[in-house]
């Protein structure tokens, strides 16, 4: 009986418009990349940065732990003993267009230096710029404790987690 | 023998045997840190206790030797406690500081953390925060990281017997130092670097270089004296990081030297040359090396047409491999048809006894060389004889040397007067009754007595060849100098006398001559003719560096060292070892330059190392079916003939006596290149007595001059206490130096200041 009753007078599709009709004045759950940008969650795996102490120099001691870990081989440290007998990091590059972030790097470090960022756009028109060095690891550090995105849209209560 | 059980597998031993060897003959492994087979046992860190089934206290498996019928449980829940205090305490002042430690990934106290699973720390942890001591210039101390497990100290007392380093303070103050925290100024061996379980001794030529995880390697064999001292070569990509021993193995017993240790570094010296350089018209020219060949073996027609082929000469350093020398060999007498094979080594005298031989000799005799420079494992060996074996063993040597220490007999004064002991020496044992008697007595009464000289001074060979004589069961070991001293003249090299290349050079008689190596400057029989040797129609000189030599020849070209070829050296034992290729530079062996040359020549020679070998096999009977992994040459005699009596007296006049001082740190003309070493000995020194120098004004590192009949030279002046009065003594093989020592190896002199 009840069937009859649904067939003739059309519930089900005003049901279904009703939905519709209430989602009209909903808000949007999509976003329009690439003008408007998705929120990043704070256990997101951006480009890495290096953390550095209060004068300027690099936290990273140059263990080679990071290299040794890092399962696609991105990672390229090279190191020398200083002139007063201390551990100097000659070089330090990461290869960014190697890197599946996976998060191992900054897992493996002993002295809390290199960790994953919130920034992810590496999108360029050539290869040129993928590998990063100790600087721009720095520099990544500074960007991300100052709230400094090159993506606009990331947010500035994301800069908390960083100095924590 | 004696029956043990352990975690209930049961083994037979020998009586006294140590519970820690017992184990490892049951397939049992007990954890150790402080024990070294090759040391008396210690027992220091307690990480190998073991029960004993019916013993309430716990023992140290590496010092408690087994008894009959002993039943020995490596593992239970009290062992693992009482084993992971024993790591926790032991934590407790270490500064855990792994990422930067040198040591991080292949240290025993990072391990046993593991293995022992501590991962919390019971006890309010203080670590130790000591300034790193940088005064030793080859080894780094941080004392911080030291678990006082006494290795070094043992290593350097039992083995090297410098005993340099000890026990500093007592109690929780203990440090391991030199005496008064003197700088630590020693024979630079590395040993304590070795034995170190931590990373508190360090390498510092390899000090933060890379990580051992990185690092791949192959085990070879030492290319610089002719030890022959079996190493791991450790590299990345085509960098060679260091070279280090192979634990606990080879002749060398895993021990080494400084030069072995501290200075490899050539090899990756960026002096290096990549090109080959062809002269011509006062022009030189950077050529392909298939262009230096050309034009080469374009030369050597011509000097065949028009000279004929005794106008060609090959001289070869003992630094090639058997396989490069041999082929250098069939290139001058089966391609260019000349015999004029010449080396710096002579076949007059062959190695006989082995360094094991010379380790369980019960009487040991050293003739006129300072051998533990010269030979550092040798040195061990001899110092092992006399210190663990107790065996008397008698020096003549005109200033003390290290084996003071060891030696009751230790005859010095000045060359002449060490000359006529040795020869009185030599008439005792033939029978002769003087003061040296009682000394001859001892050698002669031995069983398995031994005698080391220096086969490069004729007048030392030939007391050696007469006590041999007087007594037959001695057994005599030529310390001869480089790597492949004793194989290339095993390859033919070594028939014809090295003088007559000089007088061939000065006379004109050679006009193409091939040099495969070896540098003519620094050689004090060759230095006086090289430069004639500039005017040549063809001077081929092939060396990894641009030598004295190199810059006159007009075809240079460049080749590899020992770490970039394979191959095989014969050592002072006259065992033949292979070495193995670990990087490539992108430069030609000598065996690529020779097979080129002959291939220029319309005759085919193989560079292959296999198909070398199985030609020497063919064609030098004393290496058919030698062994090429460590297998001994027999020679069927030692002395090639009788040996000429020679004058050994100090020749021309002047105040001092003036002798051949050792090469300290250094092996021949080669090692120069390495930074390490030249920056800790980079010219030659004059070693002077302190009286001499207190007399004459002079302190440590004036420059004087020394002057005598046909040499003059400046040098720096080195005080030293162990040289005799009235006596100087400067390192051969520098070309300052070898246009002195041309003259005879024994002379007189005077200083200028
Ligand atoms: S995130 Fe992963 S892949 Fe990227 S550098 Fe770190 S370890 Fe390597
Ligand atoms: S793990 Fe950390 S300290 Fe070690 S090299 Fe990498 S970033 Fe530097
Ligand atoms: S380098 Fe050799 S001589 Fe020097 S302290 Fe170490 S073991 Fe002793
Ligand atoms: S320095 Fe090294 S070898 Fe010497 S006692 Fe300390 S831990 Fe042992
Ligand atoms: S130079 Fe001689 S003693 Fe030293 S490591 Fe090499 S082969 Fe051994
Ligand atoms: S290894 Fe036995 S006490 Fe150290």
């Amino acid at each position: 009986m009840k069937n009859v009753f649904e067939t003739i007078f059309f519930t089900e599709i005003l049901q279904g418009l009703g939905i519709t009709l209430s989602h009209m004045f909903k808000k949007p759950v999509t976003y329009r990349y690439p003008f408007e940008a998705t929120p990043i969650q704070d256990r997101f795996r951006g480009i890495q940065y290096i953390k550095t102490h209060a004068d300027g120099r690099t936290k990273c001691v140059g263990c080679y732990l990071c290299q040794k870990v890092c399962p696609s081989e991105c990672i390229h440290i090279e190191t020398d003993c200083g002139p007063n007998g201390e551990r100097l990091i000659r070089k330090y590059e990461l290869d960014l267009s190697r890197c599946i972030y996976c998060g191992y790097c900054e897992e493996v470090c002993p002295v809390d230096a290199i960790h994953m960022g919130w920034e992810w756009n590496t999108v360029a028109s050539d290869r040129s710029g993928y590998v990063i060095n100790m600087k721009t690891l720095s520099q990544n550090y500074k960007d991300n404790v100052e709230g400094n995105w090159k993506n606009k849209h990331l947010k500035k209560k994301l800069v908390e987690g960083v100095q924590q | 023998m004696v029956t043990v059980k352990i975690d209930g597998k049961e083994v037979q031993v020998a009586p006294n045997t140590l519970i820690l060897d017992a184990a490892k003959e049951a397939g049992v492994s007990i954890p150790t840190l402080c024990h070294d087979s090759r040391l008396n046992p210690f027992g220091a860190c307690r990480v190998c206790l073991v029960e004993q089934v019916g013993n309430p206290k716990l023992q140290a498996a590496c010092t408690t030797p087994v008894t009959d019928k002993m039943e020995i449980v490596t593992r239970s829940e009290k062992l693992s406690r009482v084993r992971k205090t024993a790591i926790e305490l032991l934590l407790i002042n270490h500064p855990l500081d792994c990422p930067v430690c040198d040591k991080g990934g292949e240290c025993t106290l990072q391990d046993l953390t593991y293995e022992v699973g501590v991962t919390k720390v019971r006890f309010d942890a203080k670590p130790n925060d000591t300034p790193v001591d940088h005064t030793n210039p080859f080894i780094e101390r941080d004392i911080d990281r030291c678990v006082l497990c006494g290795r070094c100290v043992r290593v350097c007392d039992e083995v090297v017997n410098i005993q340099a380093i000890s026990f500093l303070n007592r109690g929780t103050d203990t440090i391991i130092g030199t005496s008064f925290e003197q700088p630590w100024n020693c024979e630079y061996c590395g040993q304590c670097i070795s034995v170190c379980p931590v990373g508190s001794l360090n390498n510092r030529i390899y000090l933060f270089k890379n990580r051992p995880w990185n690092l791949d390697r192959v085990k070879s064999v030492c290319g610089l004296c002719s030890c022959g001292c079996t190493v791991d070569i450790d590299y990345e990509g085509n960098e060679v990081f260091r070279m280090k021993e192979s634990p606990e193995e080879g002749i060398n017993h895993g021990y080494m030297c400084a030069k072995g240790r501290f200075g490899f570094e050539f090899i990756n010296s960026i002096k290096r040359e990549s090109e080959a350089v062809v002269k011509a018209g006062g022009e030189s020219k950077k050529v392909s090396f298939n262009e230096a060949v050309e034009v080469a073996v374009e030369k050597l027609k011509k000097v065949k047409d028009t000279a004929g082929a005794d106008a060609i000469a090959v001289v070869v350093s003992p630094r090639l491999t058997n396989e490069e020398a041999f082929l250098a060999g069939k290139l001058a007498k089966d391609v260019l048809g000349t015999s004029n094979l010449f080396s710096t080594e002579s076949n007059e005298v062959y190695p006989e006894a082995t360094l094991e031989e010379v380790e369980n000799s019960d009487c040991v005799t050293v003739l006129n060389i300072d051998v533990t420079e010269s030979n550092p494992i040798l040195g061990l060996a001899v110092r092992h004889a006399a210190r663990k074996n107790t065996a008397p063993l008698a020096v003549f040597y005109p200033g003390y040397t290290a084996l003071r220490r060891v030696s009751k007999n230790f005859v010095t004064g000045n060359p002449d007067e060490v000359r006529a002991a040795m020869e009185s020496y030599a008439a005792a044992v033939a029978g002769a009754s003087n003061d040296y008697s009682a000394l001859a007595a001892k050698l002669t009464n031995a069983e398995r007595p031994v005698v080391v000289f220096d086969p490069y001074n004729k007048a030392d060979v030939k007391i050696a060849q007469d006590i041999k004589k007087a007594c037959a069961k001695v057994k005599i070991v030529p310390a001869k100098s480089k790597n492949n001293s004793v194989g290339i003249v095993d390859m033919g090299f070594g028939a014809k006398c090295a003088t007559e290349f000089a007088k061939g050079l000065e006379s004109g008689k050679f006009k193409a001559v091939i040099v495969l190596g070896e540098n003519l400057s620094a050689r004090s029989v060759w230095t006086k003719s090289a430069s004639k040797a500039a005017g040549l129609e063809l001077l081929l000189v092939t060396d990894p560096f641009m030598s004295e030599t190199a810059a006159m020849a007009n075809v240079y070209i460049p080749v590899a060292t020992f770490a970039e070829k394979s191959g095989s050296f014969t050592n002072l034992e006259g065992r033949v070892q292979s070495i193995e290729k670990a990087v490539d530079k992108g430069v030609n062996t000598d065996a690529c330059v020779v097979s080129a040359l002959a291939k220029g020549l319309g005759a085919q020679l193989p560079a292959d190392v296999s198909a070398v070998r199985g030609m020497i096999e063919k064609e030098v009977p004393l290496y058919s079916g030698i062994n090429w992994d460590g297998g001994v040459v027999s020679y069927p005699y030692v002395f090639a003939g009788e040996v000429a009596a020679t004058d050994g007296k100090a020749k021309g006049k002047g105040k001092f006596f003036l002798y051949p001082a050792s090469l300290r740190l250094h092996s021949g003309s080669f090692t120069r290149w390495s930074p390490d070493l030249a920056k800790v000995y980079g010219e030659p020194m004059l070693e002077i007595g302190v009286e001499d120098a207190k007399e004459l004004g002079i302190k440590s590192n004036d420059r004087v001059k020394v002057k005598g009949e046909g040499f003059e030279g400046e040098f720096l002046v080195e005080i030293e206490k162990k040289v005799s009065k009235g006596c100087i003594a400067l390192p051969e093989d520098f070309v300052a130096t070898a246009g002195i020592f041309c003259n005879g190896k024994s002379l007189r002199a005077d200083i200028v200041k």
